[in-house]
């Protein structure tokens, strides 16, 4: 594939991460900090938000196995995994968090659980997405500054 | 910092216990000219903030670190102990939660996730607080006296030799003052009456 040819790739590839729901605005916002003296600034942080997120996902799954459910200590886990979900425009999964969220609100153990699963495949699918954008995008090269998607 | 330059390399701290918000908020400010030192919880950024006092202009801190506590608890403690203004952010839109941040002292309080440009014009709470700062000290420093105190030889009023205009206390005697000249020239309203009772 040529150099034009890997661009168009990544822009759709972009673009389709957009109109699929999996990223929104949030995430332009780090595009736009990316620059020359941070090149590689999205791709930092969305591997910082992996690192994070994985120890995040284990203490709430071992916090939904204890019973009695502690709903106050799993909405407080989940408040902070949603700030850092929608910090990197991860639409998809903050929407997950946000039901879960409610779940708690309710006591609703079996809501929480199947919600949580729910999450977890938002967030690997979404993980895969972005290692193979990421990874395109370096085979292309440096592309245009960000853009707001139709 | 050169006047000048202001607002460029306004020193920042940024308090968060979420390593992501953190580079990202780092970055932003960055990007705005901002100097920016970051941690990763109440604790630390007291040790930091304790170690160089005129070091930081100004504390931006997230809420739940992890609790309410921790955060109100650094807001409290920056404000008292340091004086520096301290911005509060949180995922957590929640009105009581804001509401609580701005009377616990914080001069601004902002939704995550927020814009770089949301992040623009928090030098304006550094500006503000330095001039409440000053007028404080200049408060607690001047005594309690009045612009016209007495003459030393005689009971006229002359204006104190003040070097800077001192602020006007109304003492029992300046309005027994106030009464009598009143008295001499005469009530044209009722407006004078509520000073004679």
């Amino acid at each position: 594939m040529d150099k034009n040819q890997s661009r168009r790739q990544v822009r759709l590839m972009r673009q389709s991460l957009f109109d699929q729901g999996f990223l929104d605005e949030q995430f332009i916002q780090l595009e736009e900090l990316q620059d020359d003296s941070n090149p590689n600034f999205v791709e930092e942080i969305a591997t910082s938000y992996y690192r994070d997120s994985y120890r995040s996902l284990q203490a709430i799954e071992l916090a939904l196995e204890k019973t009695p459910r502690d709903f106050s200590k799993l909405d407080s886990y989940m408040h902070q995994f949603k700030g850092s979900s929608s910090s990197i425009g991860a639409k998809k999964v903050k929407a997950e968090c946000q039901q879960f969220r409610e779940y708690c609100d309710a006591g609703n153990g079996e809501g929480c659980m199947r919600t949580f699963q729910a999450l977890k495949k938002e967030h690997a699918t979404l993980k895969k997405r972005l290692e193979a954008y990421f990874q395109m995008a370096r085979q292309a090269g440096p592309i245009e500054a960000a853009c707001r998607p139709k | 910092m050169e006047e000048d330059e202001f607002p460029i390399g306004l020193k920042i701290l940024v308090v968060d216990d979420d390593e992501t918000c953190l580079f990202i908020l780092e970055r932003m400010l960055q990007s705005l000219k901002y100097q920016v030192t970051k941690c990763r919880g109440a604790e630390e950024a007291l040790c930091i903030l304790r170690e160089d006092k005129g070091k930081f202009d100004i504390v931006i801190s997230d809420v739940h670190m992890p609790t309410m506590e921790e955060g109100f608890k650094l807001l409290e403690t920056v404000g008292l102990e340091m004086k520096l203004p301290v911005i509060m952010m949180s995922s957590d839109d929640n009105h009581e939660t804001m509401k609580k941040g701005i009377i616990h002292g914080a001069c601004d309080y902002l939704v995550k996730p927020f814009q770089r440009t949301a992040l623009r014009l928090i030098w304006q709470h550094v500006v503000r607080n330095r001039r409440n700062m000053v007028a404080l000290a200049a408060a607690v420093a001047e005594p309690k006296s009045c612009v016209l105190v007495e003459d030393d030889d005689d009971d006229d009023l002359v204006a104190s030799p003040a070097k800077k205009r001192r602020r006007l206390v109304w003492t029992a005697q300046l309005h027994h003052q106030f009464v009598t000249a009143v008295n001499q020239l005469g009530h044209k309203s009722t407006y004078y009456e509520c000073f004679t009772n």
